[in-house]
């Protein structure tokens, strides 16, 4: 502490010890030439034989400055004074510097934030740590052969890694439960969809919902905002029916949390009351879900009870049924590995009596035990491939940017050998010159850093809006955290060492009596002071090539999915959910309800046609039993119940026979059209009309739902998701027997802008029943684009990326070009007055940079080409070594350096020989 | 004989040693000090100029030296180092530790003479 006073002491009087010091040494030098006088040398003699003895004084007296401590901060301060000096006096360069630093840094924290929200982020709960998620893994060789026999839910996986999900049968979570000698606590859930009615005080929305066991909030450890969770005896079969809202549903709908707690609730048209509010920044345990509402697991027979396709009470008992999510609590002490140990076996066992043949018995689930603090994976899964993706791309970005200034400081510090020749010729010593050096760079990045925060929080909105595109229950939040600052700061302080460094030790290793007596202009033999430089300039064209070939790819294919045939005609067609069902309509006035519906939309004015069906054809996907009579039924098919006019309002052409009418009602004979492909696969040649098709209500029964006669073909229309093939297609009435409509999609052909119709419609519907929630209004452009947004990102972002990334590399070529031809301003001057011709110089600075781009290019190439073979699952109609792709990327960037070029070759060409030649 | 071929390169961390023991005799300033090193060791040692300055301001930092401007015997504003109290401590340290160090020297590189005692 004393030692510290000292010190700041000394440092309050460092003016007078510089004087000091110099007096002090001067004293040395008149001493040492008095002795050498004494000892008879000639006065001057000895002063320089004393000058001789004493050494650099500059170095001296820097060295014995050094003693006294502080000097580091002294001389920081002093860098830094001098730094912002240098910066000023080149705005240009250091503007330049920093604002492609500041873009480069900005685009990886943005980026880097979204990894961070995706894969560091922990459940809001109590000790995150010791949850653990259910996973079961096997290679599933044939469909039929595995002891899974129907599913809800998803399942993931790869050839390599099997098939694995999180779904389980509901005896299996018994079993799981037993274990409380490892697990504190078992939880299962379900997601009940994002298509729940909710009504509350009469005004009903669609909703998420979670199907929660008793288990659920106790095991995660959450209190409620207001009144009490969901506990065990609330999860069995006759209990009251309860419900917890998310706390957002909770403010706006009842104002408060506490006002929601005991009101009455509507879902799916079965009576809840809620009984607690679950805590702001809950959101479930797939970050993914986020559903407003909680309910008991078993009402799930309740709120399914009027939809055919819903749950059954069976499945509780079912062995063959996968629909369970299951996550557990480990007591304090045990590790993931010793529950995996314990309950790997007993799953196995008991799945093993549920095997109906040996061929189910040879591929039985394991049980495999996976991290739940941070919750389930489906976020991950989905976004985590793309962003690291995008990740490599801007840290492309930002090595280019690095390699920019790096080469402008290369450039510079050419110009500057004589002042760094200098400074070492006086004393200073070389480390001193090179962390002078360092501070400037430094200071750079760290001006680079700071603005590229700025470009972080834009780029973070930015993204945020991209990759949600429409979608209302995007849950991937990012925002500006610690680590993310952290990860911006360290990103500033080594791109400042990596791009400083080089340009520091190549301009203090000088010869010094060279450098003092060279002139500027006297560079290397090409216009490229160093071989650095020249590597630097090939590092970012080859960097370069990569992202245009990245942005190349993903930009076709995104044309190629946006020009992939639909078979319908896109424009003009406004889409959005009806489901009756949720609010009490049955079958068969359910039916008589949505043609009212039809034929009151179709008469508002604008509204050319409107017809209705069981969903979309983008993300359509339904299949039952079906077969030609006589033949063996499969569900292969894929089946659309639609209302009449559907082929003419989506405007899908048919090739025989006729589109549904008004006429093919409950009452009138059953009928269907078939698409191309199906008429192909059954048909051959033969015409399919007038023949029948049988859709089975109960195949192994023999009970038949239906019996159509085959009355159209029409042309192939995209169902399902425009990657994929067209299937095999049946449509048939929604209102003639099995299967009994539920919610609808409705189909409006309109005149203008259909997003100009929603009010209409919400009247309409308001009239007929207010307890309908109308719900996903959207054009159908909009969905076909939300079907693909991902490559709609991918490819806007990289082409962002990919032009960012050449305009940085374009400025460094034009700077460094347009530096060397300023240099040379003289040599060119003789040249000229030489008589060289205008055009040859030109060429002459065209052709280095051609062959800069030539060896870019040549090494990239190989790289892009091999590299690409990681993206090819994101890629459509096309192999990942597509060559339009390539050459157009070689073509830009061609055209990029030229120009780069061009221009300031030609200002070397117009340099007055006269001018130049007086300058030397 | 060359006074230059015979001379002795002081070895790291004796200077201050050095300096230590020269101002043990009183105040001096660093020619004199330097002086005084190369006179008394025969001329065999000789400090260098660009070393002593640094030694000197380090060992004041260290607070074993004190410094003040005095006026030197020819009347000249010269710069006077003296031991401080923590600065005769020190010497004495190490003195004793060169001392060991030297006598360890010493029975390494004339073993017969150990032996025969």
């Amino acid at each position: 502490m004393r030692e510290f006073f000292r010190k700041l002491g000394w440092l309050a009087g460092r003016g007078r010890r510089e004087e000091d010091l110099r007096e002090e040494l001067q004293f040395h030098l008149e001493e040492e030439s008095e002795q050498l006088q004494q000892e008879g040398m000639a006065p001057r003699q000895a002063q320089w034989a004393a000058r001789r003895e004493l050494g650099n004084l500059g170095l001296v007296a820097e060295s014995t400055r050094a003693a006294w401590g502080w000097t580091l901060a002294v001389q920081l301060a002093q860098d830094l004074r001098y730094a912002v000096r240098t910066m000023r006096a080149n705005r240009l360069f250091s503007a330049l510097a920093i604002v492609s630093l500041a873009l480069g840094i900005g685009a990886n924290a943005a980026i880097y934030s979204f990894m961070d929200a995706l894969l560091m982020r922990r459940l809001p709960v109590a000790e995150p740590e010791r949850l653990v998620v259910l996973n079961w893994n096997a290679r599933i060789t044939g469909r039929h052969e595995f002891v899974m026999h129907s599913m809800w839910g998803h399942s993931w996986g790869d050839e390599k890694s099997g098939t694995t999900s999180g779904m389980f049968p509901y005896p299996a979570f018994e079993l799981f439960r037993k274990n409380d000698a490892i697990f504190s606590s078992v939880l299962g859930y379900f997601e009940g969809g994002k298509n729940l009615s909710l009504t509350t005080q009469g005004q009903a929305d669609m909703a998420g919902g979670e199907y929660v066991s008793g288990d659920y909030f106790r095991g995660l450890g959450v209190r409620p905002a207001a009144g009490r969770l969901i506990v065990g005896d609330d999860d069995r079969v006759g209990a009251p029916a309860v419900a917890v809202v998310a706390y957002g549903i909770a403010q706006t709908r009842f104002g408060d949390a506490s006002r929601a707690v005991g009101q009455p609730i509507l879902i799916d048209n079965v009576p809840f009351t809620i009984v607690g509010v679950a805590p702001p920044g809950f959101s479930g345990v797939d970050p993914a879900a986020a559903p407003d509402v909680y309910l008991p697991l078993h009402t799930n027979i309740l709120v399914d009870a009027a939809n055919p396709f819903g749950f059954k009470a069976n499945g509780y008992v079912n062995t063959d049924f996968y629909w369970i999510e299951v996550m557990a609590r480990l007591r304090p002490g045990v590790s993931r590995e010793q529950a995996q140990a314990v309950l790997a076996p007993q799953f196995h066992q008991w799945v093993a009596t549920t095997a109906h043949s040996d061929k189910e018995r040879a591929q039985l689930p394991e049980l495999v035990l996976t991290e739940g603090g941070g919750g389930l994976g489906n976020l991950r899964r989905q976004y985590s491939k793309p962003l690291y993706v995008l990740l490599t791309l801007v840290g492309l970005i930002l090595a280019i940017a690095c390699a920019n200034v790096a080469n402008l400081l290369l450039a510079r510090s050419s110009s500057r050998r004589r002042e760094m020749a200098l400074r070492l010729s006086v004393g200073a010593g070389r480390p001193r010159v090179i962390r002078q050096l360092l501070t400037e760079s430094l200071l750079l990045a760290s001006m680079g850093g700071v603005l590229g925060i700025a470009v972080a929080i834009a780029g973070m909105r930015f993204l945020t809006v991209l990759l949600a595109n429409g979608d209302a229950h995007f849950t991937l939040h990012a925002d500006l955290n610690w680590r993310v600052l952290v990860a911006a700061a360290a990103l500033s302080i080594l791109t400042g060492v990596l791009f400083g460094l080089a340009p520091a030790l190549e301009s203090t290793r000088v010869d010094l009596a060279s450098a003092l007596k060279a002139r500027l202009s006297d560079g290397g033999r090409s216009f490229w002071g160093a071989g650095l430089g020249r590597l630097l300039v090939a590092g970012q064209i080859a960097l370069s090539l990569l992202m245009l070939f990245a942005a190349g790819l993903f930009v076709r294919t995104l044309s190629n999915l946006e020009s992939v045939p639909l078979g319908f005609n896109r424009d003009s067609i406004l889409l959005f959910n009806l489901d009756a069902l949720k609010a009490g309509h049955r079958d068969p006035e359910i039916s008589t309800f949505y043609a009212g519906l039809r034929k009151r939309f179709s008469e508002i004015p604008g509204v050319r046609q409107a017809s209705l069906s069981n969903s979309p054809l983008i993300g359509a996907g339904f299949g039952l039993d079906l077969s030609l009579p006589g033949e063996k039924p499969d569900d292969d098919t894929r089946l659309m119940p639609v209302g009449p006019g559907f082929f003419h309002t989506m405007q899908i052409p048919l090739l025989l026979g006729r589109d549904f009418e008004e006429r093919d009602g409950p009452a009138s004979s059953q009928v269907a059209v078939i698409n191309e492909r199906f008429a192909k696969k059954n048909f051959a040649n033969q015409s399919p009309i007038g023949r029948h098709l049988i859709l089975w209500k109960d195949r192994d029964r023999g009970i038949s739902g239906r019996d159509m006669e085959i009355v159209g073909v029409a042309k192939d229309a995209v169902y399902g998701q425009l990657r994929d093939d067209i299937p095999p297609v049946v449509y048939f009435p929604y209102d003639q027997g099995y299967p009994t409509p539920r919610g609808m999609v409705f189909e409006l052909r309109t005149t203008g802008d259909p997003l100009a119709y929603v009010g209409a419609v919400r009247e309409i519907v308001r009239r007929a029943d207010a307890r309908v929630p109308l719900a996903h209004v959207k054009t159908q452009s909009a969905e076909i684009d939300q079907s693909i947004n991902g490559e709609i990102t991918l490819a806007r972002l990289c082409t962002a990326f990919a032009i960012l990334a050449l305009a940085i590399a374009c400025v460094g070529l034009y700077g460094t070009v347009a530096y060397n031809v300023a240099r040379r301003t003289g040599e060119i001057g003789i040249r000229m007055a030489l008589g060289a011709q205008r055009g040859r110089l030109v060429w002459a600075v065209l052709r280095e940079v051609l062959l800069l781009a030539a060896v870019g290019i040549a090494v990239s190439v190989p790289a892009a080409l091999a590299a690409s073979a990681l993206v090819e699952s994101f890629l459509f109609g096309m192999k990942a070594n597509d060559p339009a792709a390539l050459g157009a990327a070689v073509a830009t960037l061609l055209t990029a350096a030229l120009v780069a070029g061009y221009v300031p070759a030609r200002k070397a060409a117009r340099i007055d020989p006269m001018m130049a030649l007086r300058q030397e | 004989m060359d006074p230059k071929t015979s001379r002795v390169e002081l070895l790291q961390g004796t200077l201050d040693l050095l300096i230590l023991r020269t101002l043990a005799a009183g105040p001096a300033h660093g020619h004199a000090i330097a002086r005084h090193i190369q006179r008394t060791s025969e001329e065999l040692l000789r400090v260098e100029t660009g070393s002593l300055y640094p030694a000197l301001h380090r060992l004041e930092a260290k607070g074993w030296v004190a410094a003040s401007w005095e006026l030197s015997e020819k009347g000249k504003r010269a710069r006077y180092y003296q031991l401080t109290r923590l600065g005769r401590k020190q010497l004495a340290a190490e003195h004793s530790r060169w001392d060991a160090f030297a006598r360890a020297m010493g029975l390494i590189l004339n073993p017969v003479e150990g032996e025969a005692k």
